[in-house]
């Protein structure tokens, strides 16, 4: 066997192609020479060349019908990509690698794969990472494994918020207290309240944020938790415009246990005083008008 | 005779002769042998004296379950004398043969400031912690009762002493709401974290079942495995039958070429 990977890549090329005289083309040996090639490439740095030849290999696993070696080559190529910052392909690759986990049926790793693909896409491509992150717990939820998914929706959750998009990112948080209700993990269920409020408020939504109270106050688990009291004393807070007391909900521990990203918005949380104040002065108009 | 014996029959003899002993005619004769009035007053000075004298032990109690009966007793006390001085009131108006006007106006004002004296009793310095029934199960605060108003108006008795007590008081209940904040920040934080933790081991409890039936199961080929390969082995290596097939061979081969070189 020659050692060298271009060799390897040209003669398992070879084998593929179906010729006059070769008349089913040799899957096994081929995948096995594009492995051997890929290695190669790998260890002399030349990653192009190395995700090009575990791409064959995947398809020759593929052919064999091992989707399970398939999605793993899969995987690599997509980890070659994302080193040299090929991103469209990470996304595809995958994607596909998901697919050939869901053949195999086995839907966690499915959801892993597209997981680590909406990570490396964060950065650079937000609206993409959050459809993988979407279908990531799209597979989860089918499975039945909501609780992995908790992870994913905080992780989509806080690409919102990244990218300002607060009603999405609060309505995240709600399929997360969904899922957590499913099974029955309150602390993370009323932690995802609190934190879709406490969204709702940055955005200087306070009706769709009492809204929300008022809907999570329905549910019994949230009812009787620690964070049911943090967030009425912020909506009181926030309705008669009391800038100690909003400040000094954020800093409470309750707070202090959610999220990092959701942290952070709720210390800055009055978001500009006027709001405050102008809902007050909101509430007095009313006042007169009903008078 | 015993000791014990002597000293009932000296009680006994002092008993007899009691009316002969001036020290206590003495006393008798001024704690009013003429009239109820004097008699009733006589005994609430004396209960007064000792109310006094237990609100001075009071304060200087240091060991709080003690005080605090103490306390509960003065006010019995208290109550019950207050409850006597109308009483006394009464038998202070009756006129009395063998008294003036004037002494029946004193002993009037006797009843009143003795009363006046049984009221300004301190019920003591230390006012009760009011626990307030809260309706939200979180809402649990203490010293509902006390507003410092009360305790800066003229309710207690002050003194320097007291206004020290008060002081020192304050500042303790300060560093004690200092030190349960803290704790209490304390308990939040483990809290999240052992609901965490309950959350992760369920998340984690089916994977480990996964875990444990694959490997029983590969446990399982592995001693099928086991067993077949020590047979093999075992056949292999009986040197006997290993000999024995060689000598078979070679005595085949051996006949083989007999018939070979005779059948040339």
């Amino acid at each position: 066997m020659s050692s060298d990977p271009e060799k390897m890549m040209s003669k398992a090329d070879k084998m593929t192609k179906l010729t006059l005289t070769r008349w089913s083309a040799d899957w096994r040996g081929a995948t096995e020479l594009y492995e051997q090639a890929a290695n190669g490439f790998r260890a002399s740095s030349k990653y192009e060349k190395a995700k090009v030849a575990l791409e064959k290999a995947s398809k020759g696993q593929e052919m064999q019908s091992s989707p399970w070696d398939a999605a793993k080559h899969m995987e690599s190529a997509a980890a070659l990509a994302q080193k040299l910052s090929i991103w469209n392909e990470v996304a595809d690759f995958y994607r596909k690698a998901s697919e050939l986990y869901v053949e195999c049926g086995r839907a966690q790793p499915a959801s892993d794969a597209l997981g680590k693909a909406a990570r490396a896409l964060e950065e650079v491509k937000p609206e993409d990472a959050i459809q993988l992150y979407t279908d990531a717990c799209e597979i989860l939820e089918e499975d039945g494994r909501d609780q992995m998914a908790f992870d994913l929706y905080r992780a989509c959750a806080s690409v919102y918020i990244k990218l300002e998009k607060f009603a999405d990112a609060a309505t995240f948080f709600l399929r997360l207290g969904v899922a957590a209700d499913k099974c029955d993990a309150t602390n993370s269920q009323c932690k995802a309240y609190l934190s879709a409020i406490i969204v709702y408020l940055y955005g200087h939504d306070l009706k769709q944020a009492e809204k929300c109270y008022n809907d999570c106050s329905q549910i019994d688990a949230f009812l009787k938790s620690d964070q049911n009291r943090t967030a009425s004393r912020l909506l009181t807070a926030y309705n008669e415009g009391d800038i100690e007391e909003i400040k000094k909900v954020a800093c409470s521990s309750t707070v202090n246990n959610l999220d990092h990203a959701i942290i952070k918005l709720a210390r800055k949380l009055p978001t500009g005083d006027v709001t405050a104040v102008q809902m007050n002065a909101g509430d007095d108009l009313d006042e007169d008008d009903l008078t | 005779m015993g000791l014990v014996d002597l000293i009932t029959r000296v009680d006994s003899i002092c008993k007899k002769y009691e009316k002969y002993d001036l020290d206590k005619q003495r006393e008798a004769n001024i704690s009013g042998d003429d009239d109820a009035f004097s008699r009733l007053y006589s005994s609430f000075e004396s209960a007064l004296e000792t109310l006094l004298q237990k609100t001075e032990d009071f304060s200087s109690e240091t060991n709080r379950a003690k005080a605090v009966a103490m306390n509960a007793e003065i006010r019995r006390t208290k109550a019950r004398l207050l409850e006597g001085v109308p009483k006394l009131q009464r038998l202070a108006l009756k006129k009395v043969k063998g008294l003036s006007h004037e002494e029946l106006d004193v002993r009037n004002d006797l009843v009143l400031s003795l009363r006046e004296k049984i009221e300004d009793l301190p019920e003591g310095s230390v006012p009760a912690n009011g626990w307030t029934a809260s309706t939200s199960y979180t809402n649990i605060r203490f010293d509902a009762n006390l507003s410092d108003d009360r305790v800066d108006s003229e309710y207690f008795q002050r003194t320097e002493e007291s206004d020290q007590f008060k002081q020192e008081h304050e500042m303790r209940r300060v560093k004690q709401d200092q030190g349960l904040d803290f704790i209490a920040e304390g308990l939040d934080t483990l809290k999240n974290m052992a609901q965490d933790i309950n959350e992760e081991l369920d998340r984690q409890e089916p994977l480990v079942d996964e875990i444990d039936s694959k490997i029983d199961r590969a446990a399982t080929d592995l001693k099928s495995t086991n067993v077949r390969l020590k047979d093999t082995v075992t056949k292999l290596r009986s040197s006997r039958n290993f000999c024995i097939d060689i000598t078979l061979l070679c005595i085949l081969l051996g006949i083989a070429a007999f018939i070979y070189n005779s059948v040339k």
